[in-house]
């Protein structure tokens, strides 16, 4: 809401600056965007008087003039316009001064006549889109004074943020109240009441729809002329945002950014029947709006209608058909108050926003609608020469009721943690325009019309605390009260989250965060499902247009992001919730929690003493092995997964019998699209059943061994589809009582051999004495007999 | 030359080889040709039995003294040695070559922000609340005092998935869905990833909120401001001072917006005789919005009418931007590395 300074002194004589002001208002809760100055550029501008004007010499069309502007010479100035003439008061760009377009005015000569400075046309200093001629200033101006001051334009303008419960603070009017209020002032509302100089009948006001449409009324101004606003009008509106049109269409305007109440004008000759109806839309029916739009109304939009057809979308915008134009000379006014709901949903399903629309849809006050409306039509009457005539056409089926409400003033302490007593709230109460009656408690409280936020002791208390001023509530801790009832429960998954978090980060990887959405052809890149996909009914753009089923694609982006910018070892990480539709979901929607693993790259970074070698599927399941580990959970099986959509090789990760998720390298030909040239490995563990199996986790204390450890290696020798997998579960099937330990120590091929050559370590040891080689060579052996029984293999 | 004499002039022998090895192989050479099996010890040794019976004991017992002064010589001498050696050899020790590299891991600005709110809510007796990304219309807007078609919704330009299921929009539902779970008293905070129809300069679809709540007997406006002040000062310092500004929001009543006196500048909105690049000269930074929760939030979830309590939400990227200086906030969701690993874990 732009507020201009000037306007609001015509409601009350504040006298303070614009900034404080606007400091004021913030504090109340009206927050102060930004300190307009809309005629900034004007200030260089000076009032000068035409003494002496012929013609150019050399020129047919050119004058030379001379111009007071209140130095001590005459200034000589070549002016071009057709309507300059002897003793016009004008406004002049002098040497030095700037126009609102940039240019600076210099000292030059045209054909041979110097000329010093320019006489300005309204579309020169931005004013108006007029550039017939020089703006020619009334003959009273004094010269030699700053064209802002003489012209008295709005210079300072207030861009106000007004939240959607404060309907009544989109006017001048409204602001006013609330300047008054905080300041102390009284409210002095500048008289304007029509000179009823006519009669005709009233129109008749049929509505068919009273539920929307609470108040309609209008009124006939007839004979009027149509032209330009007076420059004063036309100025403000500019101030305040509003394009001046003509003088019955900024009428309009006028009245609506002072009072809050939109208007409407129609041609009175262009209604059929002369008359109006309120009635919803029929489905399907069209309308052409005034900006030239055809529309597709539907049975939830409201309609005013002449005798024949709809002549305005209600509340939202005018019809083509019935606007005024530069041959009306009769108007129909009207001022009406319909259902904020349904002005909304029409607004919004058009995309059609008006400055009407938007406060139609916040509420107004009803009980100065026609108030509002007289107001204009005295306007109206006076700026284009025309008759108002008496009869009020009107129908209001739901009259303004204001709301009743019992409060008693301690609620405002209670709530605020303040002593202010009654005498403070009775104050600002009724500062507020409420009617209180307050000889008992609870006291009985009028809502004022102005006010559609005030209808509960809440809106009140809320009222109190804010005239106090919220920022003069001190602090205090509360004493809190805990309940049993949560004791001993698990942490949340937050908590959860950030163990791993941590757990991730400490283990050298990078930590992102994605959109929770991608575009379906990027999860169509990975060959991913297309059921139960949960797409953005309205997204912003089709990279964001579905919900992500897996954290690959946004781990895949980040990676892309990276590589575009020269980052060869990319080690990211993820913790999020991956969507996937479901029926027997509240929302629709199963959200599950998914840690994500993207390694590429080097496994180190490319220098001293690392030798360069590329991260493969040992480094990645590295990671997964050690987090289960972190978490006493354990040990898990990895099994090749026969096919997946963009991961081959595939491996699922199992515990116990609960698949947990799947790792694998990302198929070349998609690494390609996100510039990976090298292998991307990449991991999703399913967080929520991690977290469930750590819940379970217990942890023993094992007491520590005290007798020495034995080892012996094994090297077992197979074809080439011989698995480190299988060997490792045959010597742990075999149960041998005091193997304590068994780990892969190395592979070897030789050169022009398929065979794989495996190594192992078993690691011995009795809880209460020394083994001896002996008959650990033979525990080793015996090892060394099953394998080559039971696997084919050699020793 | 009797057997004594001849053990005697080891001595003189001895101290002139240790004098001159000049290295441990050198200095064990040595020691075999004097200590070894067949060393020169050991070939006196060797005739022992040429003696008389009775000059045996004055004998062993001086070869004995000798064996272990060589003994000891040997030793001081090699541990001459070997400490020149190793001064020797760090004679040239460079200690400015670059230590193993480890990788560096982080995490996000986002995940620390949070991670300490929490902390210190926690901290305040604060437990953790969480719920869906995808909501019901119901829980993110109509029983947060936002019926279908109020203008309140306009703050908060919503993604859709159907009519009725949306994006949430902030992280309050979660206060319905914590007050339907659960009796009051309670307190929590709630931290979460919330969707807005918005992208520009300082918008992304996507942003962090940490909502907080609490629900009791006499909760006060005071207690809203008493709380958010020990907040802010465990972010921001404990000079850190805290400003209420009238404002709206559909669920709380009284609503306040939250600015805190600009850490940079301390308040005075200007350093250096330069206006403040934090708080653009204003001496305050806006952090975050708050109120008493609305009592058509209470009707909602039924709890009982004399039940008062605050809720506050605040942006963790807003906070993060503060704290670390950063920006753009478009950078959060780039995942450069070069932003990642500036913020450490």
């Amino acid at each position: 809401m732009l507020l201009s300074l000037s306007w609001l002194r015509e409601f009350t004589p504040y006298d303070g600056s614009a900034q404080a002001l606007g400091d004021k208002l913030t504090m109340l809760g009206l927050e102060l965007e930004e300190l307009k100055h809309p005629f900034v550029a004007l200030e260089g501008i000076t009032t000068g008087h035409v003494v002496a004007c012929s013609m150019h010499p050399d020129s047919d069309h050119l004058h030379c003039c001379q111009v007071d502007v209140g130095g001590e010479a005459l200034l000589d100035i070549v002016c071009g316009a057709p309507n300059v003439a002897q003793g016009q008061k004008v406004a002049v760009a002098t040497v030095g001064s700037r126009l609102p377009d940039g240019t600076v005015i210099k000292k030059s000569k045209l054909r041979g006549q110097p000329s010093h400075g320019m006489i300005c046309s309204e579309r020169e200093l931005g004013l108006s889109d007029d550039h017939a001629g020089i703006m020619v200033l009334p003959e009273s101006t004094a010269v030699g004074k700053r064209l802002v001051d003489v012209l008295d334009l709005d210079c300072e303008v207030l861009d106000l943020s007004i939240t959607p419960n404060r309907a009544d603070c989109l006017s001048v009017l409204g602001l006013a109240r609330e300047t008054a209020m905080a300041f102390h002032l009284p409210l002095t509302i500048p008289e304007l009441v029509p000179d009823f100089a006519c009669d005709s009948e009233p129109l008749p006001i049929e509505i068919k729809n009273p539920e929307l449409c609470w108040l309609y009324s209008g009124r006939v101004v007839s004979g009027l002329t149509v032209a330009p606003s007076p420059a004063k009008i036309r100025y403000r509106l500019m101030a305040v945002g509003v394009r001046a049109i003509s003088n019955l269409v900024d009428v309009t305007n006028y009245i609506l950014m002072e009072c809050g109440q939109p208007l409407h004008a129609f041609d009175l000759d262009k209604l059929a029947g002369r008359r109006i109806v309120v009635r919803a839309a029929g489905e399907g029916e069209q309308f052409v709006t005034l900006d030239g739009q055809n529309r597709l109304l539907n049975s939830r939009d409201l309609c005013i209608c002449d005798g024949e057809k709809p002549v305005a979308l209600a509340g939202v915008m005018g019809g083509l058909d019935s606007e005024i134009t530069e041959t009306t000379s009769n108007v129909f006014l009207e001022s009406a108050v319909f259902q904020p709901a349904t002005i909304r949903k029409t607004s919004r399903r058009l995309g059609l926003s008006s400055e009407a629309s938007f406060r139609f849809e916040r509420g107004i006050d009803q009980e100065r609608s026609v108030w509002a409306l007289d107001r204009a039509c005295a306007m109206m009457a006076s700026l284009g020469q025309g008759k108002v005539h008496r009869q009020l056409s009107v129908n209001q089926p739901k009259a303004f009721v204001p709301v009743e409400i019992a409060f008693s003033p301690k609620q405002a302490d209670t709530t605020l943690g303040l002593a202010l007593g009654s005498d403070f709230a009775l104050e600002v109460l009724r500062g507020m325009g409420c009617q209180v009656k307050a000889d008992q408690e609870p006291w009985q409280v009028t809502q004022p019309s102005w006010r559609p936020d005030l209808t509960r002791a809440a809106d009140l208390v809320e009222e109190v605390g804010r005239v106090y001023g919220l920022d003069n509530i001190p602090p205090a801790l509360p004493a809190m009260e805990f309940s049993l009832e949560r004791a001993g429960e698990v942490p949340s998954d937050f908590v959860f989250w950030q163990k791993i978090r941590h757990w991730a980060a400490g283990l050298g990887l990078n930590e992102a965060i994605n959109y929770s959405f991608v575009g379906h052809k990027d999860l169509d890149l990975l060959n991913l499902p297309a059921e139960d996909r949960i797409s953005i009914m309205n997204p912003l753009t089709a990279d964001q247009n579905v919900l992500r089923t897996v954290l690959a694609p946004g781990l895949l982006q980040s990676l892309r992001n990276n590589l575009a910018q020269g980052a060869q070892s990319v080690r990211l990480f993820e913790l999020a919730h991956v969507f996937q539709a479901s029926q027997s979901e509240e929302t629709g929607a199963l959200e599950t929690g998914m840690l994500g693993l993207l390694l590429h790259g080097l496994r180190h970074d490319d220098v001293w003493p690392y030798t360069p070698e590329s991260v493969d599927y040992c480094d990645l399941r590295g990671f997964l092995e050690h987090l289960l580990r972190t978490l006493h959970l354990g040990p898990a099986r990895f099994e090749p997964l026969g096919s997946h959509p963009y991961l081959l090789p595939a491996v699922t990760v199992f515990l116990g019998d609960t698949p947990l998720g799947c790792l694998g390298r990302l198929t070349p030909a998609i690494a390609r699209e996100y510039l990976a040239h090298e292998p991307v490995w990449l991991a999703e563990v399913n967080l929520d059943l991690l977290k469930k199996a750590s819940e379970k986790a217990t942890v023993h204390f094992a007491a520590l061994a005290s007798f020495p450890p034995v080892r012996r290696d094994i090297t077992v020798i197979g074809s080439e589809s011989l698995t480190v997998g299988s060997i490792l579960a045959h010597i742990q099937s075999m149960k041998l009582p005091y193997l304590e330990d068994l780990v892969f120590v190395s592979e070897y091929v030789p050169e022009g051999s398929q065979e794989r050559h495996l190594s192992f370590r078993l690691t011995f040891r009795h809880p209460s004495r020394t083994l001896k080689d002996g008959e650990v060579d033979k525990e080793r052996n015996k090892v060394a007999q099953s394998l080559v029984n039971a696997l084919g293999v050699r020793i | 030359m009797d057997l004594i004499s001849a053990l005697e002039s080891l001595e003189p022998e001895l101290e002139k080889g240790l004098a001159q090895a000049s290295s441990l192989d050198e200095l064990e050479q040595l020691r075999i040709e004097f200590l070894g099996r067949k060393g020169r010890l050991a070939q006196i040794m060797s005739k022992l039995p040429q003696l008389a019976p009775e000059e045996r004991p004055a004998f062993g017992q001086k070869a004995n003294v000798v064996k272990e002064q060589a003994n000891a010589r040997f030793e001081k001498r090699r541990d001459e040695l070997q400490a020149a050696r190793e001064a020797a050899a760090l004679a040239h020790f460079d200690a400015s070559m670059p230590g193993r590299r480890l990788h560096t891991g982080s995490l996000h600005p986002d995940t620390l922000v949070m991670e300490e709110i929490c902390g210190i809510f926690g901290r305040l007796g604060f437990d953790i609340a969480q719920g869906p990304e995808v909501e019901i219309d119901h829980y993110n807007f109509e029983a947060l005092n936002m019926p279908p078609e109020h203008p309140a919704r306009d703050m908060q330009d919503t993604l859709y998935i159907t009519d009725t299921i949306l994006m949430r929009t902030h992280t309050s539902p979660v206060q319905v869905r914590t007050m339907l779970a659960r009796r009051p008293p309670l307190a929590v905070v709630v931290p979460g990833k919330v969707y807005r129809r918005d992208s520009d300069l300082t918008h992304t679809p996507m942003f962090h909120q940490v909502e907080g709540l609490m629900v009791g007997q006499n909760i006060t406006m005071a207690h809203l401001r008493g709380i958010l002040t020990a907040f802010v000062r465990g972010v921001f310092g404990p000079s850190t001072e805290v400003r209420f500004r009238q404002s709206f929001f559909p669920f709380t009543e009284p609503s306040a917006e939250v600015d805190i006196s600009c850490f940079l500048c301390g308040g005075a909105g200007h350093v250096a005789h330069e206006p403040c690049r934090v708080c653009k000269g204003t001496g305050w930074v806006e952090i975050l919005g708050c109120g008493m929760v609305d009592p058509a939030v209470f009707e909602a979830v039924n709890y009982p009418r004399d039940i008062s309590g605050f809720a506050f939400g605040l942006g963790v990227e807003r906070i993060a931007m503060l704290k670390y200086g950063i920006g753009d906030l478009r950078m959060f969701f780039e995942n450069d590395l070069r932003f990642l690993t500036q913020f450490g874990y």
